[in-house]
């Protein structure tokens, strides 16, 4: 035992060199963050800047999970380096909703059943949100192209289709969505609440 | 799955990129470019051939020049597949390409210089341990090839980029820049017979640009390619053909080229077959059926390498669709 306490300590991943990062992540500026240099964009998110809603699917691609917005532009975070956004605006799923107005598309996503067990549910909601912003009334095919990078077993994607034509129809009616923190049914009928 | 380490340089000019490249020559250092990293990551988590230095290109405005001429090794997938003035070949090729995720990300230079791709190859480390090595990734091990038993001298992985054929039947140029100066070369020149070399690019040379010859708006053409799925997946087979003819005399003008690509370890131009088949005034069906014949592929995708041949002759036979009426 004596032997081992001179032993150097060495971590199972070597880290890289250390860099400083800062970006602007829903609307929050994050500055002064120490990152390795070979840190990729969805460790960051999750473990530094504690966006939890980005998921770690695959990690190679394939699956859609981990899509965030770049500059507008919907992108893998499993496949970016971290030190290439430095100075850029991300939006995560945790940024589509207007404080207490979901963004259209998550509560279409809740009503039309678009989410099942939900782990690729952020992923979906980002790279939708981008296709309403850049076309408000997207046909089926336009739909599909868009959503091809992104993996669904759950849905079998129609009801996520149709979760996007629904939002479609809410932006495209300027109603907006209602702030959804407001109690829709009286959770104690029948008992007197005090007058404020 | 964690990265291995590496320092990331990032320079904003050619200049810059090829000195810090020619300093770890000098010392002996390895290193690796990034552009997209669509291709390099993946195969860093999976602990292939890494380096301790890596050199990205991000930054450099010059590689991101696009017109109907130029397309700079950095442009995104998505902006050619979506640029107006694209030759609508090259259009087709690139916005067949993976998925549209990836599109925005990938770049042109990075998937011309796609590394190639094998059953054995693109692997986790624990299974390639499993297997005791490849070849192509742990050469220290004296592995031999899963895929040509008992040797370990050629390396068979599969190149499955798709926009390199596309390019080369309209006779693109690649240019490329190095400690040693500027050169640039048909495209078709590019690729060397070897899953491990790849290409020609010399140590510290990057792919700078392609350029497409005014005329290639007179040349009509097709890709047709197979894979497992239709979006994300890699070509398990690729077919671009394009011709031109003169409208005085169709039979006698007419000019005909077919690539191919996922097939072997590089994406090849088919002369051989349509220089005869031009002579000889063969049918697509002929053409088709030794296009089936020429090519070579291994077992080491996803499909087997019968049914890739077979379907070889499917695919060119739908590329060369459009030109029906000049070869019946």
């Amino acid at each position: 035992m004596s032997g081992m306490s001179n032993t150097p300590h060495v971590p199972m991943i070597p880290t890289g060199e250390k860099t400083s990062w800062n970006a602007m992540i829903n609307s929050r500026n994050f500055d002064n963050i120490n990152i390795d240099s070979n840190a990729i964009l969805l460790d960051v998110l999750r473990d530094s800047a504690g966006m939890l809603g980005v998921k770690r699917g695959c990690d190679l691609g394939t699956c859609g999970c981990c899509a965030v917005l770049i500059d507008g532009v919907p992108k893998l975070s499993c496949l970016t380096l971290a030190a290439e956004t430095k100075g850029k605006e991300i939006t995560t799923v945790e940024g589509l909703a207007d404080g207490a107005h979901l963004h259209p598309i998550q509560k279409t996503f809740s009503e039309c059943g678009g989410s099942q067990c939900g782990f690729c549910t952020p992923g979906f909601l980002v790279v939708i949100s981008a296709l309403l912003h850049e076309n408000n009334n997207p046909n089926d095919k336009e739909i599909k192209d868009a959503i091809e990078g992104n993996l669904c077993r759950c849905t079998g994607y129609q009801q996520i289709i149709e979760s996007v034509h629904a939002a479609a129809d809410i932006l495209n009616s300027n109603e907006g969505v209602e702030d959804n923190t407001i109690a829709k049914v009286d959770p104690h009928p029948g008992i007197d609440r005090v007058q404020e | 799955m964690k990265t291995p380490p590496f320092k990331l340089f990032q320079p904003k000019t050619i200049e810059e990129a090829i000195s810090i490249s020619s300093n770890f020559i000098e010392n002996n250092e390895q290193f690796d470019w990034i552009a997209g990293g669509t291709d390099l990551l993946p195969n860093y988590k999976w602990h292939l051939n890494t380096k301790p230095n890596v050199i990205s290109l991000a930054l450099i405005e010059d590689l991101f020049h696009l017109d109907s001429t130029h397309i700079g090794a950095m442009v995104r997938l998505h902006d050619l597949a979506n640029f107006a003035d694209a030759h609508p070949i090259i259009k087709k090729a690139a916005a067949s390409i993976a998925s549209v995720l990836i599109r925005q990300s990938g770049t042109v230079g990075g998937n011309i210089a796609l590394d190639t791709r094998c059953f054995w190859y693109n692997q986790a480390e624990e299974w390639r341990r499993s297997i005791e090595w490849c070849h192509k990734c742990d050469c220290d091990t004296s592995a031999d090839c899963r895929v040509i038993a008992n040797q370990n001298e050629l390396c068979v992985a599969t190149y499955q980029a798709d926009l390199a054929p596309s390019l080369m039947v309209l006779n693109a140029q690649i240019h490329l820049c190095g400690p040693d100066g500027s050169r640039d070369m048909p495209l078709s020149e590019f690729f060397e017979l070897d899953g491990i070399k790849r290409n020609v690019l010399k140590k510290g040379e990057i792919i700078t640009h392609l350029t497409i010859s005014d005329d290639a708006n007179s040349w009509e053409g097709d890709y047709q390619k197979l894979s497992l799925r239709e979006s994300w997946d890699f070509p398990e087979a690729g077919v671009a053909a394009a011709w031109r003819y003169s409208s005085q005399s169709p039979s006698e003008g007419l000019e005909l080229r077919i690539a191919t690509t996922a097939l072997e370890s590089i994406p090849r131009l088919h002369n051989n077959i349509t220089n005869e088949a031009l002579i000889n005034k063969s049918t697509i069906d002929e053409i088709a059926a030794k296009l089936r014949l020429d090519v070579k592929p291994v077992n080491n995708t996803t499909f087997p390498p019968n049914y890739r041949k077979k379907m070889v002759e499917v695919l060119c036979k739908k590329a060369l669709d459009g030109m029906k009426g000049e070869l019946t």
